[in-house]
């Protein structure tokens, strides 16, 4: 699975399974005027298998936490491991294909790309991983089945419902079977019925084995994972582990 | 493998946006065809200028004295200098005559049809042969008779006696004033396009011997004739002009020598030099036309900020994502050149009917504007690409 032989985990034998490492890492947007530190003085370990949620009001750092977990932005200070890579030295051409590879994410609108229909907006982190079209064809049916959309499989974003574009987005992130699940605010435009079978989606693939991470500021939400870690400020406030109320039935 | 998928992104964005895109493609549609068609339109007029030429006879020069301030009557010719000239130069020049030529009403009862006489020497069939479809042409007979015989076009023959077969009928003629009595010899059939009767009036032609049209003692201005085909032509000029001056004693630069070989190659160079300019100014609407295909890529990048955001978040790299953009950048002008050759030949084929002139179409030509107007596209399309490629992908997410 892992196609990076650059393991520079120092603590050896205790990290091994660390998946997300973060060490002391800091980020500061520099607006020309002000520096603005968005992020202070982050520790982090995140294991394979984990479901975590990350819980703050806005401007508390947890989306410029996101996406430089998602390996969209690099942080200005300390250090981000993925799988051992260090995320802060890579281009932006290498970025792009480790969150191919190892990144799925689910974002609060959707974004499914528009006219383009839910089979071939499954497919598309697939094209761009170079897999042959029938190879990609044949699992994002596949996938679309998984999230119960095997009738809506030709259906173009405008003819689904705002759960049913969720899915077809949480399908999308699983096309080339990445270890993490990043997901943005995934029920903000939901009802709470359609959330409610978002979340049951992430805690059964969460029980597959893949590592969900859940930025939210619902506590409803938070209450799937069996980790909640609290932004304040740029800082990390709270790390408690053992919620997971919500059991897969 | 995904340059297809490109290909299939690229259509359905130009077929999400059609009127966009054919007006888009309208500026390449324009200055492809027009560029085609201009080309073409003049090799056509080249080759029929030259088809021109062979008619009046490629081979043909009119040699005489310049008009000079201080003109005399020496300056004109009489048939003994026509027979002088003819013997100074019995291996180069195959036929000569006084260059005469007169309009003539020509009458048979009731009656009567303008024509333009020409004068011809006795062996003008062999320098400029004409498709008889009766009785014979003037022969050297003739002209030594000084016969008044005349060979009619066919449609003069057949307004006048009813019928092409009119050998040894007679009818009156009035050359300037002067009543005559001419025997038809022979009847002439000519097919005209629209461009001899640009060329040359419409006046029907009527061959009579030259000598009927100029008498021993008359003035002429100027000689005309053939040369043969085998012989260093400049040398020729040369001694021609160098005879001419002496006998009427002007310098070589007041003798005035024009032959066709030398005025359908002046003819040949302006028509080919307005049609590169012409087709020039033309290709400068194919560089609007790219402008405009960057103007519509660079808001069509701006309209998809977000979905490139998306694309680069699932993994496109900045290649990824150039090679898209450039692609239907491409698309849609390779298109436009498509639909605009198409055009220029439709255009240049269907004028070519309208005008019955044999149309040249270089193929050359047509591979050039197709290769040019990908060229463009790709070429103005390599800023609006960069632009969507280079983006951050969290600032496209974030666009709204």
């Amino acid at each position: 699975m892992n196609d990076w032989t650059d393991t520079e985990g120092r603590n050896g034998q205790e990290d091994r399974q660390a998946l997300i490492r973060i060490e002391n890492m800091g980020k500061t947007y520099d607006t020309g005027a002000v520096q603005v530190a968005a992020l202070k003085e982050v520790d982090l370990i995140i294991r394979q298998g984990e479901f975590v949620a990350v819980m703050g009001q806005s401007g508390s750092g947890k989306s410029t936490l996101m996406n430089i977990l998602g390996c969209l932005d690099r942080p200005t200070s300390g250090k981000y491991y993925l799988e051992g890579i260090d995320i802060g030295s890579r281009s932006s051409d290498e970025l792009s294909l480790i969150r191919n590879k190892k990144i799925g994410f689910v974002f609060q609108s959707f974004n499914l790309i528009p006219r383009t229909s839910a089979l071939k907006n499954v497919e598309l982190p697939m094209t761009y991983a170079r897999i042959p079209f029938h190879e990609r064809h044949r699992r994002a049916m596949e996938l679309l089945q998984k999230v119960d959309l095997g009738d809506r499989m030709e259906h173009m974003p405008n003819e689904l419902s705002g759960g049913q574009k969720q899915r077809v987005a949480v399908a999308r992130a699983l096309a080339n079977d990445p270890p993490i699940l990043l997901a943005d605010e995934p029920t903000g435009n939901l009802d709470s019925t359609s959330s409610g079978e978002i979340m049951r989606l992430f805690t059964a693939l969460n029980a597959e084995g893949v590592t969900v991470i859940v930025v939210t500021h619902e506590n409803e939400i938070a209450a799937f994972a069996r980790r909640v870690i609290r932004f304040r400020d740029g800082k990390m406030i709270s790390d408690e582990t053992g919620g997971g109320h919500y059991a897969v039935d | 493998m995904l340059w297809i998928e490109n290909m299939k992104m690229a259509l359905l964005a130009i077929r999400i946006n059609k009127m966009r895109s054919f007006l888009t493609m309208l500026g390449i549609i324009i200055g492809i065809s027009a560029v085609i068609s201009i080309v073409s339109i003049g090799d056509s007029m080249r080759g029929v200028i030259a088809d021109q030429f062979k008619n009046i006879g490629v081979n043909r020069a009119m040699i005489y004295v310049s008009f000079v301030d201080d003109r005399r009557e020496s300056d004109l010719f009489t048939l003994d200098e026509l027979e002088k000239v003819k013997d100074a130069f019995p291996k180069e020049i195959v036929a000569i005559d006084p260059s005469s030529s007169e309009d003539a009403e020509l009458t048979r009862g009731r009656k009567t049809i303008q024509v333009a006489l020409e004068g011809v020497p006795g062996n003008y069939s062999d320098v400029q042969p004409l498709d008889m479809v009766d009785g014979r042409m003037i022969n050297a007979g003739d002209l030594a008779a000084g016969r008044n015989y005349v060979v009619l076009k066919k449609e003069t023959a057949i307004e006048l006696f009813g019928k092409a077969q009119a050998s040894g009928e007679t009818i009156r003629a009035e050359v300037s004033g002067e009543p005559s009595e001419l025997t038809v010899v022979g009847v002439y059939e000519k097919e005209a396009t629209p461009m001899d009767a640009l060329f040359m009036g419409s006046t029907p032609v009527a061959y009579v011997p030259y000598t009927s049209l100029v008498s021993t003692g008359d003035y002429f201005f100027a000689l005309n004739f053939y040369i043969a085909e085998d012989i260093d032509y400049n040398v020729f000029k040369s001694q021609v002009v160098g005879l001419i001056s002496r006998m009427k004693n002007r310098t070589a630069d007041q003798i005035s020598y024009n032959s066709a070989q030398e005025e359908m190659s002046m003819a040949d160079n302006i028509m080919q030099g307005m049609s590169l300019a012409v087709g020039a100014i033309a290709a400068i609407s194919l560089l609007v036309g790219g402008i405009g295909i960057m103007n519509i890529m660079l808001v069509s990048v701006t309209e998809r900020t977000r979905e490139i955001g998306i694309r680069k978040a699932l993994g496109a790299r900045t290649r990824d994502i150039l090679i898209q953009f450039l692609t239907e950048s491409a698309l849609l002008s390779a298109a436009g050149g498509l639909i605009g050759t198409l055009l220029g030949i439709g255009f240049v084929m269907i004028g070519g009917a309208v005008a019955k002139i044999d149309v040249v179409i270089d193929p050359m030509v047509v591979l050039i504007a197709v290769a040019f107007s990908a060229m463009v596209g790709v070429l103005f399309g390599i800023l609006p690409a960069s632009k969507a490629a280079k983006a951050d992908p969290i600032d496209a997410l974030r666009y709204e």
